[in-house]
Parts: C-alpha cells; sequence; structure tokens
C-alpha cells in the first residue's frame, strides 16, 4: 500500500495563475510602466479622432444613395431586368448545394454557411431593395434550412453533391447566356459583383488541374515535358497580368483571324487562367520538393507506378504543406479582376468607376470605393477563414 | 519467374535467386561499387557487413533498382534487371524492402500504410488486403494500432509496421537496409527479433546491419564488404572465428 502511494504522487497544481479581471488585464497590458501608459494615452487620442471622424462621415457626410440607387448595377452589372431570374435560380441552386453540404459535412462547410445566410439576411434586410430580391433571398434561406435537413439525414448524397458542384459551373454559364434555348444574353452585358466572381472562381477552378500538371511536367524526366514547362511558367511569370490580358483582348483575335470570334469575358478567363496556372505551378512545385526522398524510394520498393505513388503518396503530402500559397494565389487572383477594368469589362470595380463619372452622383468616389472594399474584404476573409479549417483538419496525423 | 522450392531441400541445391555479376557503380568520380558478383540461393540468408561508406548500403539498393549501376548485370526472380520500367516494377512487386529511416507515409494510418500496395499493386479487394495486414501485425506484435498514424508510434513500432508492409506484398525476397540503425538501443532488440522469426521462414533475405551478434544468429552466409569490393565471403562461424583475408581480421578486430 505504501509502494502504491509512493507511485501515484498527487499531481501537483500549476503554480500560474492567469489573472482574469478586466482590471488586471488593462494594467498589465496597457499601463505597466510610465512610458507604456504615455503610449496608451497617445496611441488612445488619435485613434478616438479617427473613429469619431469616421462615425461622422459615415453617418452624417457620406451620401449612401449612390450605392442604394447603383445597387443592382454593382452587383450584376447590365443584366437585363427581365432576364434577372436566370441569375437568382443560379444563385438558388449554389444555396441549394451550399445547404447539401453543411449536412453532408458539417464543420468548416457549417461556419461558411452561416456566413452566406447572415449575407443574405443582412443583404434582404437593406431599406432600399426591392420586394422582389427580399422574397428571392427569403427563398434561398429556406432552400439552405431545407437541404440542411436533407443532408443531415441522407449521408449517402455526398457523392452526388460533389458531381452537382461540378455541374454548378456550366450549368452557370448555361443559364447566363441562354445559348438559343433562353434568350441571348451577350457577356458584354455580365458586370458587377457577378462578373468578378465568375472570372475569379473559373479562374481558380481550371488553373488548378493545369498547374499541377505544369509541376509535374518541370520535374518530369522527359526533356520535351520538362523544357515545354519551364519555358510556360517563365514566360508567364515573366509578363505582367496586365500585358496578358491585353494579349488575350487584342492580339488573340489578330492571331485568330476575324472569322472566329471570342468573347471577351472568355478571353479574359483564359487570360486568368493561363496567368494563375503558372504561379501555382511553382507553388506546389515547392510542396513536392519538401517531400523528402524516402517517401519517393519507399512507395517505388513497394512496386507502386508513377501515377499511383504521385495519386496516394506524393501528392497528399505535397499539397497540404501548399495549402497557404496556394490559398494566397486564389485570393490575389481575386483581388486582380478588377484589372479587367483596363480591357473595358465592367467588374465590381469597373462598375464602380462608370457609377462615378455618372454627373448624378459627382463627388461621391469615397462611398463607392468603400463599398467595393468591403464588398472584396469579406469574400477575400471567407476564402483565407476556409483554407485555415483546411489546414486544421487536414493536419491529423501530421508527422 | 522461379518455381517455388521445397523447404527440405539442401541449401545448396537450391537455385539461384539473386544474381550480381561484375557490378560497378560510379557516384561522379567516385567508384563505389568495384565488380561486385554475389548469387543469393532461395530462402538464403545473406547479412552484409562492412564499415561505414564500404557500399553495402548501396549494393543492396541495386537489387531493387532503386540504385542504377553502370556496368554489370542483375538478375532478381529470373528476371533481368535493365531500364525497362516494367521489369524492374516486376521485380519490385517481388522483393520487399525496409529502410534505415523506416519511410512509412505519415498522412496514412497504419492499415492503409500496410494495405496501398497490395490493392493497387496485387489487385486484391480491399477486405482481404486488410485480413492479411491484421495477421501480420498481429506476427510483429502491434495489432492495436492498426488505426493510429505513423507519427504516434515509437520508433521501433514504426519499423516493425515497416517490416509488415514490406511483407504484405507476400515478397520472395527481403532487403533490409541498417533496419536498427536509427532506433534508440532498447528498441533494437524487438526489431530484431521480427526480423529473426523472419528468417526461418523460407524467405529470401539480404540484410545490412551493424550489429554483430545477430548476423553470427541468423546468417547462412555472411558478406564482408571494404572500399566498395566483397572482401570476403563465408559462413558465420568461418568468418567470425578464422578470418582469412586482413581487412576482415582489421574490421572485426575493431568492432568485436
Amino acid at each position: 500500500m505504501d509502494k502504491n502511494k509512493l507511485l501515484t504522487k498527487k499531481p501537483q497544481k500549476s503554480p500560474y495563475h492567469p489573472s482574469t479581471g478586466t482590471l488586471d488585464w488593462l494594467k498589465k497590458n496597457l499601463f505597466s510602466s510610465w512610458l507604456n501608459t504615455i503610449l496608451t494615452f497617445v496611441f488612445a487620442t488619435i485613434i478616438t479622432f479617427i473613429g469619431i471622424g469616421s462615425v461622422k462621415w459615415i453617418f452624417l457626410t457620406a451620401n449612401w444613395h449612390v450605392i442604394s440607387a447603383n445597387f443592382r448595377l454593382l452587383i450584376v452589372g447590365q443584366y437585363p431586368i427581365a432576364e434577372l431570374w436566370r441569375v437568382w435560380i443560379c444563385l438558388t441552386l449554389v444555396s441549394f448545394l451550399i445547404g447539401l453540404s453543411w449536412g453532408l459535412w458539417k464543420g468548416t462547410m457549417g461556419h461558411l454557411t452561416i456566413a452566406v445566410t447572415s449575407m443574405y439576411f443582412i443583404v434582404g434586410c437593406l431599406p432600399f431593395i426591392l420586394m422582389e430580391t427580399r422574397i428571392w433571398l427569403l427563398i434561398n434561406i429556406a432552400v439552405i434550412g431545407a437541404t440542411y435537413a436533407v443532408g443531415k439525414k441522407w449521408s449517402k448524397l455526398k457523392k452526388s453533391t460533389l458531381i452537382g458542384w461540378f455541374l454548378m459551373f456550366p450549368i452557370t454559364i448555361f443559364l447566363l447566356n441562354g445559348f438559343g434555348v433562353l434568350n441571348h444574353v451577350g457577356s458584354n452585358l455580365w458586370g458587377g459583383f457577378l462578373l468578378t466572381l465568375l472570372i475569379a472562381i473559373v479562374a481558380i477552378v481550371f488553373s488548378f488541374p493545369i498547374g499541377l500538371l505544369l509541376a509535374l511536367g518541370r520535374r518530369s524526366k522527359l526533356p520535351i515535358v520538362r523544357w515545354f514547362s519551364i519555358g510556360y511558367i517563365e514566360l508567364i511569370r515573366g509578363v505582367p497580368l496586365i500585358t496578358i490580358l491585353f494579349v488575350a483582348q487584342l492580339m488573340l483575335p489578330l492571331f485568330l483571324g476575324n472569322g472566329i470570334d471570342i468573347d471577351n469575358v472568355f478571353r479574359a478567363m483564359v487570360g486568368f487562367t493561363l496567368f494563375t496556372a503558372a504561379y501555382l505551378a511553382e507553388n506546389i512545385r515547392g510542396g513536392l520538393q519538401s517531400i523528402p526522398r524516402g517517401q519517393f524510394e519507399a512507395a517505388e520498393a513497394l512496386g507502386l507506378n508513377t501515377t499511383i505513388k504521385m495519386t496516394f503518396i506524393i501528392l497528399p503530402q505535397a499539397l497540404r504543406a501548399v495549402i497557404p500559397a496556394m490559398v494566397g494565389s486564389f485570393i490575389g487572383i481575386f483581388k486582380d479582376t478588377s484589372l479587367v477594368a483596363i480591357v473595358g469589362l465592367t467588374d465590381l470595380l469597373g462598375m464602380g468607376k462608370n457609377i462615378i463619372s455618372n454627373p448624378e452622383f459627382l463627388g461621391t468616389q469615397m462611398e463607392v470605393f468603400i463599398f467595393v472594399a468591403l464588398v472584396f474584404l469579406i469574400f477575400c476573409n471567407l476564402m483565407s477563414y476556409a483554407s485555415r479549417r483546411i489546414e486544421q483538419s487536414l493536419g491529423v496525423g501530421k508527422r | 519467374m522461379l518455381e517455388k522450392f521445397k523447404s527440405d531441400t539442401p541449401l545448396d541445391q537450391r537455385q539461384d535467386i539473386v544474381i550480381c555479376n561484375q557490378l560497378n557503380k560510379w557516384f561522379g568520380s567516385l567508384h563505389v561499387l568495384k565488380d561486385v558478383s554475389l548469387n543469393v540461393k532461395q530462402g538464403e540468408v545473406v547479412v552484409i557487413l562492412g564499415p561505414s561508406g564500404s557500399g553495402k548500403s548501396t549494393f543492396i539498393r541495386t537489387v531493387n533498382g532503386l540504385e542504377e549501376i553502370q556496368k554489370g548485370s542483375i538478375t532478381v526472380d529470373g528476371i533481368p534487371l535493365s531500364n525497362d520500367i516494367a521489369d524492374i516494377e516486376s521485380i519490385r512487386k517481388e522483393t520487399g524492402m525496409v529502410f534505415q529511416s523506416f519511410n512509412l507515409f505519415p498522412h496514412m494510418t497504419i492499415l492503409k500504410n500496410i494495405t496501398l500496395a497490395p490493392i493497387w499493386v496485387r489487385k486484391w479487394p480491399k477486405a482481404k488486403a486488410e485480413k492479411v495486414a491484421m495477421e501480420l501485425l498481429e506476427r510483429v506484435g502491434i495489432p492495436e494500432q492498426a488505426h493510429k498514424y505513423p507519427g504516434q508510434l515509437s520508433g521501433g513500432q514504426q519499423q516493425r509496421v515497416a517490416i509488415a508492409r514490406a511483407l504484405a506484398m507476400q515478397p520472395k525476397i527481403m532487403l533490409f537496409d541498417e533496419p536498427t540503425s536509427a532506433l534508440d538501443p532498447e528498441m533494437i532488440k524487438e526489431v530484431l527479433d521480427v526480423i529473426k522469426t523472419l528468417a526461418g521462414s523460407g524467405i529470401t533475405m539480404l540484410v545490412v546491419t551493424h550489429e554483430m551478434n545477430f548476423a553470427r544468429e541468423v546468417a547462412d552466409r555472411i558478406v564482408l564488404f571494404d572500399f566498395g569490393e566483397i572482401i570476403e565471403i563465408g559462413t558465420p562461424n568461418e568468418l567470425f572465428d578464422n578470418p582469412k583475408h586482413e581487412r576482415t581480421k582489421l574490421f572485426l578486430s575493431q568492432i568485436l
């Protein structure tokens, strides 16, 4: 019995007791010495002045009428009002998939769904919104709720939901364009945030496989594949994005001759995709290089061929290592879509500029730019939040 | 491919399963393998000794094509090793390898580590692969770790998983490249014990090691490497008690 007592020593309480009171915290972090006290007061004064100024401007001086009057233009550009239901159908389909994914995967998807739903809610509560818009938003929120319940119940739907996400892209393009079945809406009429989102999503989705192939190609033993990959990556990385956009917009029609007319928006999408692919390839190559040689040798010694070795052993580890860098590229490309304004497309920023130059809204650039910045801020933060969560969830069994 | 031998056939009447003829390899201008010739019989356990940098690891890695040779020829299980990737892959199917640094796949559970190759290379159904994997884990003494990740296991446990992973392909030949050199002293025994039980099971083994007692116990023949050459080949008794070559004597005097 004595022996047992000796072996099972009672765990001692840690001598460190963090203080929890607000006063303690203030004293420790803001007023710990006279120098810190002075600094605290100086910065408090500066922040107060900035704060008061901002609040005054936002609530008293600013003319938010420019946003409310042009809200539709900023979001969907000059998409015909009669055909707006198609955009709503697209959004509803997305809500359908979001709700389903939330029910199926929970976790991160849930946080993102809540963010999206609250965005619908906030927009729906804005005072200047049309009744029709409010109804559509309400339908969307209802759809998310309903599909969440469905997804929670039937966990077998995972595969079909993934296929649904992949089909979402062609369906969206079909609905927006019409392609003869519905009334044709040329992409010159697509604009505002809709255009920003479309270009960014296309660039992100399609640049990933291309970048992956380029990264593998650059490490290939076949000289032609390797030299092509190196040549492509270095060429694209050596040229500014603007130049690539100009080449896509102005030079491509020249090269292809007059007979072939490629859509403006499509050209921009191709430009962005090709540009992002080169940067992604270098990110992924960095990940591949971080995998120790022993992993390759172990896979080879087991008799795995190159495809299986890459798919199951090397790429999962390499891609996990470069998620932060890849999402960095994606966020970058999302913001860079505002460059299409230079080649004559009216994305969110381009639309904002058009509105400012309208004599009716003279001197409202501050309001418009702040609105545009806010939209970008929200979406970029959602992306980086999602990336952090994915990283965490893949961190299981880290070596 | 060679036919399976009967276990009561004496060693010298069995067929050669590994035939290495006049291997030469250079790393740049460094001549790391010099005219190395060695034949291994089916079911034989060959232990390779030698000072570090003597080319013994490089040699064992040429057998399954992880290192290319510049001159000479290798035949494994009747398949000549060439530059053709199909030949190399069919040789690798028949040879399991255990590395000094384990090289488990850190993003997969122990069970997935073991079943991956049988499922994708041998095309076994998942259930069969998992059954075999669990039997192997039982054999190496850690069935309860099947659903953990490699990072959660001790070094000795990881190396035993690595052995199980190699055995899951049911290879005819096992290559051990210093399997205990990266382990803490108290874990060496558990790994050597697993290898010893294998040595009696009829599988052909090539083992590079620094563990002299182990070598003496399990080896049918011992090969001594120095400066990229084979200095002496013999049974454990011949080599340890009655070494013929000066350099063998020198090596043994430094070790023992």
